[in-house]
């Protein structure tokens, strides 16, 4: 009955808990989240998405754009300047060649003409003056070092057969240039030089010296690429023909020099690399002068080349620049446009949120916008009529949680009086517990003694066995030791015959010995008669008499000894009697021992008997304590039944105690939720009437 | 937003099918057969035994790969040349091989040719009216030729430090010529060897010039030690000047190019030194080779000895002296 009205509580309280937290945890979260969120204005976003995105695009366009212009620039560079080169050596060669050509003819028609030596000045004066390129005319060396030339040339060579245009010249029949030098006066000339093809056996090197200067300026103004630069190289010995920079024309590149451009050249030089390439911020191109040894550079300093690229790439910067203000403008100007309306519904959006749901949207416009007015509109009607259906079930709740609020705490008063009863039960029955688990303990201990005591008389029986066994051993060896005093009384008995036998052995000795004595006496009496039959023998006798003095001194010496004997034979006879007594004293004192032994015997025996007695009184013992140790352990047993019946009584009284305390808690829960239901009623009252409708 | 993303897509997909198609057409590979190649071979004359030879290999390394080729003679007339160029696309021929009367001609027929490529044969134009994979010679380096020239010498000679040398040079202005003085004496200075001129004129190729020259070099009174001709019938002038002048031939080295079957008897006999080989036969297949590549609008990539620009095929030199002559007789 109780729990059906608890359950039929909790859930009613659940249910309306429920409405309440949820419309309170709305409100807590609307509160947060006002105060999380900074308000950020669509325009401001839109132009913090677009406005990195648009620069991103616009950097990478003039990154490409001037990436893509550097290389084409220099790749029109390379071939402006190759062209430009191209066509300087074009002219050079062509300069070269005209002039050639003009001395290939003069040498072709001396040939043909073929005049005597002394014709030959007359014949070089109809040319003198006809080339402005040479200057002094055409001149002849001839190998007997003479020099032949017009009659108005300055030309001078003092060692013909050591000059180097002689030296050249006799290297070929058709005519060419040779290495630069200085003439006479000192100005730098190429020498055209070639054997005249003419009979007889002198040999004449016609010559024809052409300044430089025709050349540097070629070189030096033939350049068709703005801001480039040229000169002219040797390439058998690297000397510098011709260079704007006039100290430097007739010096060599080392390679070692502190201009590392003219190093660069060098190098590409000597390794025979005529291709174009970037020497030291120069551009730099290389062409052979078909005919000669020599090699025209032109170069142009690369920073020229990609000045044009930096100014596009400064221009296309300030364009992207521009454009991205632009594209701000603009954005803030549409974004104003098109969100305006968006204003009006924010506004009446924020009146909602403040509960006021009188508001009104227009909703004129015809895009997106327009239909958010149209549905907040909408949405504040229903929850108006909402609000209002909320209230007056509020209202109605409220009664009704008061009444069970009552309710609930007189309940929780019994079942708080029923938790008391309880307890006390089981104090008594814990009280009974303790009573009987004494009991068992004391049974126990009992038992323990009784069985410890079976053990010790057990110990005991085992001793007295133990003892019984020894007394016996003993009763026997007793026996044994009486066997063997007989033995010895006997064996003194055989030694006293013995001794006695010994005893009429040397008596018999003792007569012999007497007997001797005799024999000596009388074998002495002879030998005095011997003696003094020999003293009457006379002389004769002499030897005889010695002989009986010798018998009688043995005689007398065998008396000596017999005497001798029997003196001793006298001590040993002295000494058997005293064995004799001793062996008599000892067969005395072994006759007493032999009966001490009998009487030690016969108290053996009493003892093992007595022993043996109580031994069995031991056993009797032994089984009565075996009794006793049965019934402790069976008293034992039973009370310890006994105890674990009273834990379980206990512990049965416990848990009713516990329940009975469950009971009073779910009471105080209850109670306790009635309270507060009757509390949010009250304030979903108060809230729901906070709404304007 | 829908549309938008449609719009984004469709265009996407057109330029990778666009860009997809253009990469198509442009990687035929130049391992393509030579199925449907058709060449037209140009040439001034085959009477040359050199061009003779090498209008025969062009003709065999043709009918081996499969492909067509006809063969026009000019005459050595560059308006035939050019006229031939500018019809040869209307005939249906995929590629050229010119050897040019002139190969100074050869930024015209390079615009005449339009989109047909020309590879250059025996005359070799300058390098800047060469394009990859699109105007190309084929021959040998003519550097090499000087190059092998010296190198043997200096060999011969025991790497002397100091020479007295003759060169007798082709037609002046040839690119045979030019290659080959510079690269003996390039050669020289590079192997350390301070070698002196004494003598150095254009024969023009022939040995009569060479002989004559020879003799106006007897009266300079200067001593030489080697001599080196841009090919052999400079070569034998020199041997029949040498012999008329007293000049041991057989201390004094003379080394010729082309290895002719006068050139190769001579060495065989003792007088000629040395000569180099052109190589007709792998010259004429490296054109056609090139020939059919580039007519299906491949590269000379992966053809052997393509120079790295894609401008040149250079086919080696073989040195020919006394010790392999009998294998060129």
């Amino acid at each position: 009955m109780v729990d059906a009205i608890i359950n039929m509580h909790y859930r009613f309280s659940n249910v309306l808990f429920f409405c309440v937290r949820e419309s309170e945890k709305e409100r807590k979260m609307g509160e947060k989240t006002e105060k999380k969120k900074k308000t950020k204005k669509i325009s401001t976003k839109l132009i913090s998405y677009i406005v990195p995105l648009v620069s991103a695009m616009v950097i990478a366009l003039v990154l490409v754009a001037s990436l893509l212009s550097k290389s084409r620039m220099t790749e029109m560079a390379n071939e402006t300047l190759e062209s430009s080169i191209s066509n300087q050596a074009d002219n050079i060669e062509a300069w070269l060649s005209e002039n050639l050509q003009f001395f290939s003819t003069v040498k072709y028609f001396i040939e043909k003409e073929n005049p005597a030596e002394g014709e030959l000045s007359g014949m070089l004066d109809m040319f003198y003056g006809y080339n402005s390129s040479c200057p002094n005319g055409l001149y002849i060396g001839t190998s007997n070092g003479k020099l032949i030339k017009a009659s108005k040339s300055e030309t001078t060579e003092s060692d013909v057969l050591g000059s180097a245009w002689y030296k050249q010249g006799i290297t070929r029949v058709d005519m060419a240039y040779g290495g630069a030098h200085s003439d006479a006066n000192g100005t730098t000339v190429i020498s055209a030089t070639g054997i005249l093809d003419m009979e007889g056996d002198e040999l004449k090197v016609l010559g024809a010296d052409v300044p430089l200067d025709a050349i540097s300026i070629i070189v030096n103004s033939g350049v068709k690429m703005a801001n480039a630069s040229s000169f002219l190289v040797d390439k058998s010995d690297y000397t510098i023909l011709a260079h704007r920079n006039s100290s430097l024309v007739s010096t060599k590149l080392t390679g070692a020099s502190s201009d590392a451009f003219l190093d660069g050249a060098y190098k590409k030089l000597s390794a025979g690399d005529y291709t174009t390439e970037e020497i030291a911020t120069y551009m730099t191109a290389f062409k052979e002068i078909e005919g000669t040894d020599w090699v025209l550079v032109s170069y142009i300093p690369t920073s020229i080349i990609l000045s044009a690229v930096t100014q596009m790439s400064n221009l296309l910067i300030i364009i992207g620049i521009i454009a991205v203000v632009l594209i701000v403008v603009s954005i803030l100007y549409v974004v104003r446009r098109v969100i305006a309306p968006l204003g009006h519904i924010t506004e009446n959006i924020t009146a909602m949120s403040e509960g006021d749901f009188t508001i009104e949207v227009n909703s004129e416009s015809n895009d997106e916008i327009g239909i958010m007015g149209g549905k907040v509109t909408e949405f504040v009607t229903s929850m108006r009529n909402m609000l209002r259906s909320i209230s007056e079930e509020s209202e109605k709740l409220r009664q009704e949680s008061d009444s069970s609020d009552q309710v609930s705490r007189t309940m929780y008063d019994a079942s708080q009086a029923q938790s008391e009863a309880m307890k006390q039960l089981n104090e008594t029955v814990d009280q009974l517990a303790t009573a009987v688990n004494d009991i068992a303990q004391n049974a126990t201990t009992l038992a323990t003694i009784v069985s410890d005591t079976r053990d010790n008389s057990d110990k005991a029986n085992e001793s007295m066995k133990e003892t019984v066994e020894i007394s016996k051993k003993g009763r026997q060896d007793m026996e044994k030791l009486s066997t063997a005093m007989q033995d010895i009384e006997a064996a003194n008995n055989e030694l006293v015959n013995s001794i006695n036998k010994v005893g009429t052995a040397s008596e018999e000795i003792t007569n012999i010995v007497g007997m001797i004595g005799e024999i000596a006496e009388e074998t002495n009496l002879l030998s005095l008669n011997a003696s003094i039959e020999a003293a009457r023998a006379g002389e004769a006798g002499k030897g005889f008499a010695v002989v009986a003095t010798q018998i009688g001194k043995l005689a007398q010496t065998s008396a000596e000894s017999a005497q001798n004997i029997a003196n001793l034979i006298e001590e040993v006879h002295k000494l058997i009697e005293n064995a004799v007594g001793q062996a008599h004293a000892s067969a005395t004192s072994i006759q007493e021992n032999s009966e001490l032994i009998g009487v030690a015997v016969g108290t053996f025996d009493q003892i093992y008997n007595n022993i043996q007695e109580s031994n069995k009184l031991i056993e009797n013992m032994i089984e009565d304590v075996q009794k006793v140790d049965d019934v402790a352990t069976n008293v034992a047993a039973i009370s310890e039944e006994q105890a674990a019946s009273a834990d379980e009584i206990l512990a049965t009284s416990e848990n009713m105690v516990e329940m009975a305390e469950n009971i009073t808690r779910s009471s105080q829960d209850v109670a306790d939720n009635s309270e507060e239901l009757a509390g949010t009623s009250h304030t979903l009252t108060s809230y729901v009437q906070k709404f304007k409708i | 937003m829908k549309k938008i993303i449609t719009v984004l897509l469709t265009g996407l997909l057109l330029v990778t099918v666009i860009a997809g198609c253009g990469a198509a057409s442009g990687s035929t590979a130049s391992t393509g057969g030579g199925g449907k190649a058709k060449i037209l071979l140009i040439m001034n004359d085959v009477t040359d035994t050199f061009r003779g030879q090498l209008a025969d290999a062009v003709t065999s390394a043709a009918t081996s790969s499969g492909a067509t080729v006809d063969l026009v003679e000019t005459g050595g007339s560059v308006e035939m040349e050019a006229e031939l160029v500018a019809t040869a696309a209307s005939k249906g021929y995929t590629a050229i091989i010119l050897r040019p009367s002139d190969a100074s001609t050869a930024l015209q027929m390079n615009v005449a040719a339009g989109n047909l490529p020309i590879i250059y044969v025996n005359n070799q134009p300058s390098d800047e009216h060469l394009t990859a994979d699109k105007y190309i010679y084929a021959g040998s380096s003519e550097e090499q030729a000087g190059q092998l020239q010296a190198e043997y010498v200096l060999k011969k000679l025991g790497n002397p430090s100091s020479l007295n040398v003759i060169i007798f040079e082709g037609e002046q202005g040839h690119s045979a010529t030019i290659g080959r003085t510079n690269a003996v004496v390039k050669t020289l200075k590079e192997n350390g060897c301070n070698a002196t001129y004494v003598f150095k004129d254009y024969a023009n190729w022939s040995d009569a010039e060479a002989e004559y020259k020879l003799g106006i070099f007897m009266k300079t009174g200067q001593s030489v030690d080697a001599v080196f001709c841009n090919n052999d019938t400079m070569a034998l002038g020199v041997i029949s000047g040498m012999k008329k002048y007293g000049l041991d031939y057989t201390k004094i080295p003379v080394c010729g190019v082309d290895a002719t079957a006068d050139g190769c008897e001579s060495i065989s006999s003792g007088e000629m030194a040395f000569t180099v080989l052109q190589s007709a036969a792998g010259q004429g297949a490296s054109a056609v080779k090139a020939a059919i590549a580039l007519g299906s609008g491949g590269t000379i990539e992966g053809i052997d000895y393509a120079t790295e620009d894609h401008k040149c095929i250079y086919v080696p030199f073989e040195a020919v002296d006394a010790s392999n002559v009998s294998q060129y007789k």
